[in-house]
């Protein structure tokens, strides 16, 4: 194969190597007919006469695809352009000679700042002890790896508070702009080691401040526009299940769109408020917007379209939680003296309302 | 020392190999095609690239959570390996982010596992850290060549993990749920997948018959488990391996909270709620990554690496006598012993090669403290380590 390249002769200009849309190109030197009219050469033997790479000297050239257009090569790259990249693109003439070599620089990097904290969940300002996880909402898309670095627990006097997170995968939405975190379960069950070694990650009565650093990098590598800070206080720790008997419906009147508000005696899970509730006619689902008030201890639902007169049904998965992970007829952890097999099975219960 | 260990290592792989070989021709009998046939040709729709498990005839298994899929793909890496073909390679991850065009740092390698034929290595990895980045797989060979996968024209199938949609009201657009696979295994005919949802706290194996069929979810279990005695709880299944304990088919499955728990295959029925009985607790702050079962010397042993633990070798001789935890001994640990594996420093993965090796993927911890340090900034070594 290399010796059909090196037939044809150099087309009298100097050669060099050019970058146009997105393409890597050698002029000045007439690559030969393919065998295959204008198709892909294989790239394993385009790639000893013209490669590009942008890793060290032992790294492997750059994945992409080769077509000989007007004689000449062309190198299109399998990936986007990347920013902080440096291009080294190289043409080793097939007959032998000096290789040519030219250098190209990725975009440049975006330096304006642009993602913040939105917001935390739970936003209350006392968290029980046995708080099981946390949401961190930001207003762009950010960079995964970071979320051992950049986040802190300190106690009241600014000290680190070690061992509070659970280690391991960042759990992200798919849009990379809310990070769950997971207070170590192992220090809130009863009865595992490391909750009598240690207690809860929350000591009860303790002011503790959350702290995320501003230099978190954004998913373009940029770092936030400012840090977070929040102070707290550990509450006691919560076993109750949430019971739907102690909800408090209050009922909009017909021909408004004033919001359903439902309210609770403790704060929920924020994330499972979005979609664990729901309202409900013999007709099917009502259409509408859902949001979370008065520190998660209010659900609001305002309707697509103003609310009728009749029977309304408020639903709700048996499997929403409150921020301690309790679940309706289930406490995260269950004595076992209260029998596993007790827990209630159905998947949803309705709580009857009705529009005047 | 380990000449004279040869023999009955060698012992150990044949009766194993003979016992393979007795298994591939019951399945080569009642199966007459092979686990590719129903795969299809075209590109493959992959959102993300999380944990790998390999089927039979060189067919990967690609947790895809973003995608809320499982994809199998025909890897066609199926030419059986030269004996003794051992992987090292430096700078893993700078390889393959010069193949794909970024600085090494913008590499997140999620997973390793090896074809039990060629015995190469598979990777997941992304490209990028945002939500947008870019799945690769990747095959590492002994002879030190990293290959990117094409996905674009590939026989593959693949199965949804999500739920069936619900007409409910949404409250912020975009549907934020996402269940993050978490491992992975091919056991008998099905693809046992454990997943942690980033919203509701919740056990859920799922057991997905292969080759999938149309909207197929497969079972899901609800797992229980019990901390000594006293207290029961469900929680999501971080990393597991089958197992057979006198006879008996198992799944050992490690927690978040780190007990170790052995199920009975036979109890992974569809809608089930199975009680597992926890036989370790390897201690606080920890979540463990990978485990490796193997015999040495005689004698069964299970290699788990671990976040902050670093790897430790259980002692798995007498897994059928550890019953549940009754009280707890110690503050660190609890039920069967274990050693601490000290020279295997900064493990990210860990996966069996054979019956006396494994590949180890290491690299620099991450930033963060050392009880939480992160995913390694790099730069990655992978290489065959001897089963200690």
């Amino acid at each position: 194969m290399l010796a059909v390249l090196a037939g044809p002769r150099a087309s009298g200009q100097q050669v060099s190597i050019q970058l146009e849309n997105g393409a890597f190109r050698v002029t000045g030197w007439i690559a030969p007919p393919l065998p295959r009219a204008r198709g892909a050469a294989p790239a394993q033997d385009w790639s000893s006469v013209f490669a590009v790479y942008t890793g060290p000297a032992d790294a492997p050239p750059l994945l992409g695809t080769y077509t000989v257009e007007v004689g000449t090569i062309v190198f299109r790259p399998k990936y986007p352009f990347a920013s902080g990249v440096r291009y080294r693109a190289v043409f080793r003439p097939p007959g032998g000679g000096a290789p040519v070599e030219k250098i190209f620089d990725g975009p440049s990097r975006a330096t304006t700042p642009l993602a913040r904290v939105d917001n935390v969940y739970p936003t209350a300002d006392v968290w029980p002890a046995n708080l099981l996880r946390l949401y961190i909402q930001f207003s762009a898309p950010m960079s995964r790896g970071e979320a051992a670095a950049r986040i802190h627990m300190l106690d009241a006097k600014g000290a680190v508070l070690a061992g509070v997170f659970l280690p391991g995968e960042e759990l992200w939405d798919p849009a990379g702009m809310r990070l769950t975190m997971t207070f170590d379960p192992g220090r809130i069950k009863r009865g595992l080691t490391a909750n009598m070694a240690m207690g809860p990650p929350i000591a009860e009565g303790k002011l503790c401040t959350l702290l995320i650093d501003r230099e978190w990098p954004d998913a373009r590598g940029v770092a936030m526009v400012e840090g977070f800070r929040r102070q707290f206080r550990g509450g006691p720790a919560d076993r109750i299940p949430p019971d739907p008997k102690t909800w408090r419906i209050a009922a909009p009147k017909a021909g408004t769109s004033d919001a359903l508000a439902v309210t609770f005696p403790k704060p929920m899970n924020d994330a499972l408020l979005q979609r664990m509730l729901w309202v409900a006619t013999p007709q099917g689902n009502v259409d509408g917007t859902v949001s979370a008030a008065q520190q998660e201890t209010q659900w609001r639902f305002v309707p697509r379209t103003p609310w009728k007169p009749g029977d309304y049904q408020l639903v709700v998965d048996t499997a929403i939680e409150d921020v301690a992970r309790n679940r309706i007829g289930q406490p995260f952890d269950v004595d076992v003296f209260e029998h596993v097999t007790q827990h209630i099975a159905t998947k949803t219960i309705s709580l009857p309302f009705t529009i005047r | 020392m380990r000449r004279n260990q040869l023999p009955v290592t060698l012992r150990v792989t044949l009766i194993r190999i003979a016992a393979g070989l007795f298994v591939a021709g019951v399945l080569a009998f009642t199966i007459a095609a092979d686990a590719t046939d129903n795969l299809t040709a075209g590109k493959v729709d992959l959102k993300s690239a999380g944990p790998l498990a390999f089927g039979t005839d060189g067919v990967l298994f690609v947790g895809d959570s973003v995608g809320g899929a499982v994809v199998a793909v025909d890897t066609g890496d199926r030419t059986a390996a030269a004996s003794g073909a051992k992987i090292d390679v430096q700078g893993v991850d700078v390889k393959i982010a010069a193949l794909v065009g970024v600085t090494p740092d913008q590499i997140m390698i999620n997973d390793v596992k090896i074809n039990p034929v060629s015995k190469n290595a598979w990777l997941s990895a992304s490209r990028g850290r945002g939500a947008d980045a870019t799945p690769l797989i990747v095959r590492v060979e002994p002879s030190g060549k990293v290959t990117v996968l094409s996905l674009d024209n590939i026989r593959h199938a693949s199965v949804s993990l999500v739920d069936a949609p619900e007409s409910k009201a949404t409250g912020r657009g975009q549907n934020p749920r996402m269940m993050t696979v978490t491992d992975m295994a091919y056991v008998n005919g099905n693809l046992m997948v454990a997943g942690l949802s980033n919203e509701e706290w919740s056990s859920a194996l799922r057991s997905i018959p292969y080759p999938f069929k149309s909207a197929q979810e497969g079972a899901t279990l609800q797992i229980w488990h019990s901390s000594h005695g006293q207290y029961e709880t469900q929680s999501p299944v971080r990393t597991f391996v089958p197992y057979t304990i006198a006879g008996k088919q198992y799944i050992l499955a490690a927690y978040t909270c780190t007990p170790l728990v052995k199920i009975p295959v036979s109890d992974l029925k569809p809608g089930a709620k199975v009680k597992g009985v926890t036989i370790a607790d390897l201690g606080s702050g920890n979540n463990p990554l990978d485990m490796v079962p193997y015999n040495k010397d005689g004698h069964n042993y299970i290699l788990v690496a671990n976040t902050s633990l670093g790897v430790v070798k259980l002692k798995a001789d007498s897994l059928e006598t550890y019953a549940a935890i009754d009280s707890p001994t110690k503050t660190d640990v609890a039920g069967v012993p274990y050693d601490k594996i000290g020279e295997l420093k900064n493990v990210q993965h860990l996966a069996q090669l054979d019956a006396s090796d494994a590949v180890v993927l290491t690299g620099k911890p991450g930033p963060g403290p050392a009880w939480n340090p992160g995913p390694s900034v790099g730069p990655m070594n992978l290489q065959t380590i001897a089963l200690p």
